[in-house]
């Protein structure tokens, strides 16, 4: 693999000194680190959040989480109550050692302990720091303390009244995985990394405040100039765009049970591609009337033009691809031109050689698994400076002693004294 | 706590001129089109670079006709989908089948510090432009593409569509109903969120070439980004052999309930409710009512609740279905009950105090759509400032700027790039 553990080239971050506190903020601190920084994860004692969420490795609460997995590879861990006497000391020292701080607590906490951007700024020596918060509401504004989680932020932020299905009596939907906290990592990340290309540019450093709300509402895609412009509210249907106006089926069960995506419900967007596709249904005698001139011509005029012709060229194919396993619809098709998809559960891309050969996947341990893991990659490859699984993710408190003994400057017997007093 | 629900009176941009933007002084050629590429440069010109989008009929950006103010009208600067995602980035117009065009867009080139493009792989190459020639071009120049599979890999070949990236990706079948065919995401989820990672990938490759003065190709992947936040089911089918499951708007992980969301008062009018302890818990009954149910044991704590989660269910929704879905998520949260309504984009634009109190909707004008709501960037600087000058460029406005001010063409080279329509 290309992107190997062993690999010794340097990442595009490399030298960049992270610390990443609170828990809507795992995802900006892995993309960080994987890109060489080094990232140090502040939790409490008992761990953050996602060390509490499953699923486990076997199933078994005592055991590695796997969310806590796929959010911490290649950063370093520490824990630290900071609510604690002499813990918010701790904190402060440690935010002298970075470049960044990734502070997703909830806006008032650290600031509170004398701890946060506020105390941060007025710190002479702290002037280079990159202050990065990420919160649900972001750091002012009348919903900055409202209580939400990843559902309520989708279902505020607009996606899910676009997600769901023709029956507007079926709810709309969530899609699994957090997406409100991947949204609004990743515009955190490039937020940060604007701030930090304007600090090494000779400015000083600045508190970054992303709010996941808007970065949520920033990702509705045609929803907005639908009102914008036009007055028209989207409504969400079955496995393709929502629209203000009902469109033909994208989304068919093929004759193996599995889900194709024919985009725009399967119509070509040229010549040689319709050609290619009747000659593919006439091998079946599924090509019916689709070659009569009429359809010909509709195809490649105004896309508002003939919308009867139009819905019988869509329910030609639809019925066409059901008849078909849905792996040959998706080959096939793609080697027509067409930018057809399958629909796969995750993990069926796992054994997809084509992400082998793009070294996609990054074989590295799991704490509690005997074998090798293969942890879901970066999607960009870096040619000259490698984004890769530096470290597994790390255990409890792993580096405790190296980052408080050995590079804050601690005594082992005051590391030992804070571990006794709950402090860290 | 400003719970008004009101119109809200929108704030004007306000961000002080006078702050830096953090880009300022990087150059964007940029020969993106549709979503993706748009918009990983669109972040990039908010954040103050010079986004230069190369353009041509030949290769049009179909954002420039899609959703256009009047079909009929034949103009190319008619629609607002293509200037919220092209606010503030310059257009010339360049004709590679000319010598001079070609040679303009190489010496623009030059002077730039990053190109991006999301053409299906092969296409920029065979356009004149592989990593190679970049190379001779401009040694100091990142390139980043942005394809569906990626340049490397046995499908390489392939092309997507947003809903096609994500059907492959497993985002597709990671949304809906147990009981139900996949829902999928009702618009392309996985153009913004290339476009998210682009933009990472740029400043990334940035901060490697400032450090080692190393330029480089990024190659990314629509259906890897995807993939990238799959990562639990993908984790749990190699530890535990679990195949994925849809959920619908339940939470599996952590096992809470109730987590769902709920019909209110209106026309498709829903809530989402979801309740992380007992306290909530008990909140939520007061708040519906239902304080009968706090005695039931099917729904005494988590585990009860979690095991009796349609009855549970049926028993809430029963309940909102009477009830406003604002004044019930306002009641709610009063009470620190998580709670919001599944908003459309006119609750949003209309009527969400919060996002009008930060000013995510500025306005800024444009020549031919006039002064228009534009979405914000979702992040706010202490000492800079990201900006909204303006909409989408007109098609190939700023031919005669580039060429002159930054290219260097005299009048005379100008004229004669116009005439030979090389430009």
């Amino acid at each position: 693999m290309p992107n190997s553990d062993t690999d010794p080239a340097e990442g595009p971050l490399e030298g960049l000194r992270v610390l990443e506190i609170g828990d809507l903020g795992e995802v900006a601190g892995k993309l960080l680190a994987d890109a060489g920084a080094d990232v140090i994860r502040v939790e409490p004692p008992g761990g953050g959040r996602s060390r509490h969420v499953g699923p486990f490795v076997d199933d078994d609460p005592g055991q590695p989480s796997l969310l806590h997995a796929s959010r911490n590879t290649s950063k370093r861990a520490v824990t630290l109550d900071v609510t604690q006497p002499g813990g918010i000391e701790i904190w402060q020292r440690l935010v002298g050692l970075v470049d960044v701080v990734i502070d997703a607590t909830t806006p008032t906490f650290l600031d509170d302990l004398s701890g946060g951007w506020q105390w941060a700024e007025a710190q002479s020596d702290l002037s280079d720091c990159v202050w990065c918060s990420i919160a649900p509401f972001g750091r002012t504004g009348p919903r900055r303390d409202w209580a939400v989680n990843d559902l309520v932020q989708l279902a505020l932020g607009g996606p899910m009244m676009s997600n769901g299905y023709d029956d507007h009596d079926l709810p709309p939907i969530r899609p699994d995985g957090e997406h409100s906290i991947a949204m609004s990592n990743e515009y955190a990340v490039s937020g940060l990394l604007a701030a930090l290309w304007m600090r090494n540019a000779g400015h000083t450093g600045q508190l970054v405040d992303v709010s996941i709300h808007e970065s949520i509402s920033a990702t509705t895609e045609g929803a907005f100039p639908n009102w914008e412009y036009f007055g028209r509210l989207v409504q969400r249907q079955t496995g393709r765009h929502s629209s203000p106006d009902p469109t033909a089926p994208w989304q068919y069960l093929a004759a193996d049970g599995e889900y194709v995506c024919l985009i725009n419900g399967g119509l070509p967007r040229g010549g040689s591609a319709w050609s290619g596709l009747v000659d593919w249904m006439d091998e079946h005698d599924a090509a019916d009337d689709l070659r009569d001139a009429q359809y010909q011509e509709l195809l490649f005029r105004d896309p508002r033009s003939n919308p009867e012709g139009r819905l019988h060229v869509a329910e030609t194919i639809g019925a066409f691809v059901q008849s078909l396993p849905a792996d040959e619809v998706y080959r096939r098709s793609q080697a027509l031109h067409f930018a057809w998809g399958i629909v796969r559960r995750p993990e069926e891309n796992l054994d997809d050689p084509h992400w082998a050969d793009r070294g996609f996947f990054w074989e590295g341990e799991l704490p509690g698994v005997e074998q090798p893991v293969r942890y879901p990659g970066a999607p960009y490859r870096f040619t000259r400076s490698p984004v890769r699984l530096r470290r597994r993710p790390p255990l409890l408190g792993e580096h405790n002693y190296e980052v408080y003994v050995g590079e804050l400057g601690l005594s082992s017997a005051e590391l030992r004294g804070l571990l006794e007093l709950g402090v860290v | 706590m400003c719970v008004a629900l009101e119109a809200c009176a929108y704030a004007v941009t306000t961000m002080p001129s006078d702050l830096p933007l953090p880009l300022d002084g990087v150059r964007v050629t940029d020969f993106s089109w549709i979503v993706a590429g748009p918009q990983a440069t669109r972040i990039l010109a908010d954040l103050g670079a010079d986004v230069v989008k190369v353009e041509n009929e030949s290769y049009l950006d179909s954002m420039r006709i899609g959703l256009r103010q009047d079909p009929e009208n034949p103009s190319l600067n008619r629609s607002g989908f293509h200037s919220n995602l092209s606010r503030n980035k310059r257009s010339i117009t360049a004709n590679l089948f000319h010598p001079k065009g070609r040679e303009a867009v190489e010496r623009l080139l030059a002077v730039s510090d990053v190109v991006i493009e999301n053409y299906s792989a092969g296409a920029f190459g065979r356009m004149g432009f592989s990593w190679e020639r970049l190379q001779e071009i401009n040694p100091s120049l990142i390139y980043v593409s942005v394809s569906g599979f990626g340049h490397v890999g046995r499908d390489a070949s392939y092309g997507t569509w947003g809903p096609s990236a994500q059907a492959v990706s497993g985002a597709t079948a990671m949304s809906g109903l147990p009981d139900q065919p996949p829902a999928g995401w009702g618009f392309s989820y996985l153009d913004h969120s290339a476009g998210y990672y682009a933009s990472i990938a740029v400043l990334m490759a940035l901060h490697h070439r400032a450090r080692t003065g190393e330029a480089q190709h990024v190659d990314m992947s629509q259906i890897e980004t995807g993939m990238a936040v799959s990562a639990v089911p993908m984790l749990d089918y190699q530890v535990n052999g679990r195949s994925y499951e849809r959920i619908g708007n339940r939470s599996r992980y952590p096992a809470v309930a109730p987590h769902n969301t709920y019909p209110c008062a209106g026309d498709d009018r829903w809530i989402a409710i979801a309740v992380d302890d007992e306290a909530q818990w008990a909140s939520l009954c007061g708040v519906l009512g239902l304080d009968a149910l706090c005695d039931d044991p099917r729904f005494a704590d988590m585990a009860s609740r979690k095991d009796h989660e349609d009855e549970l269910d049926e028993v809430i929704g029963a309940v909102t279905l009477e009830r406003d879905p604002f004044d019930l998520m306002i009641a709610l949260q009063e009470v620190g009950v998580p709670a919001g309504v599944c908003q459309r984009t006119d609750d949003k634009q209309e009527r969400d105090p919060q996002l009008a109190e930060r000013g995510f909707y500025p306005t800024a004008p444009h020549e031919e759509l006039g002064e228009h709501r534009f979405e914000g960037l979702p992040m706010q600087f202490s000492n800079a400032r990201w900006r909204l000058d303006r909409g989408a460029p007109l098609f190939g406005e700023h031919n005669h700027a580039v060429m002159t001010e930054l290219l260097g063409y005299d009048e005379e080279e100008f004229a004669s790039m116009v005439s030979e329509l090389a430009i």
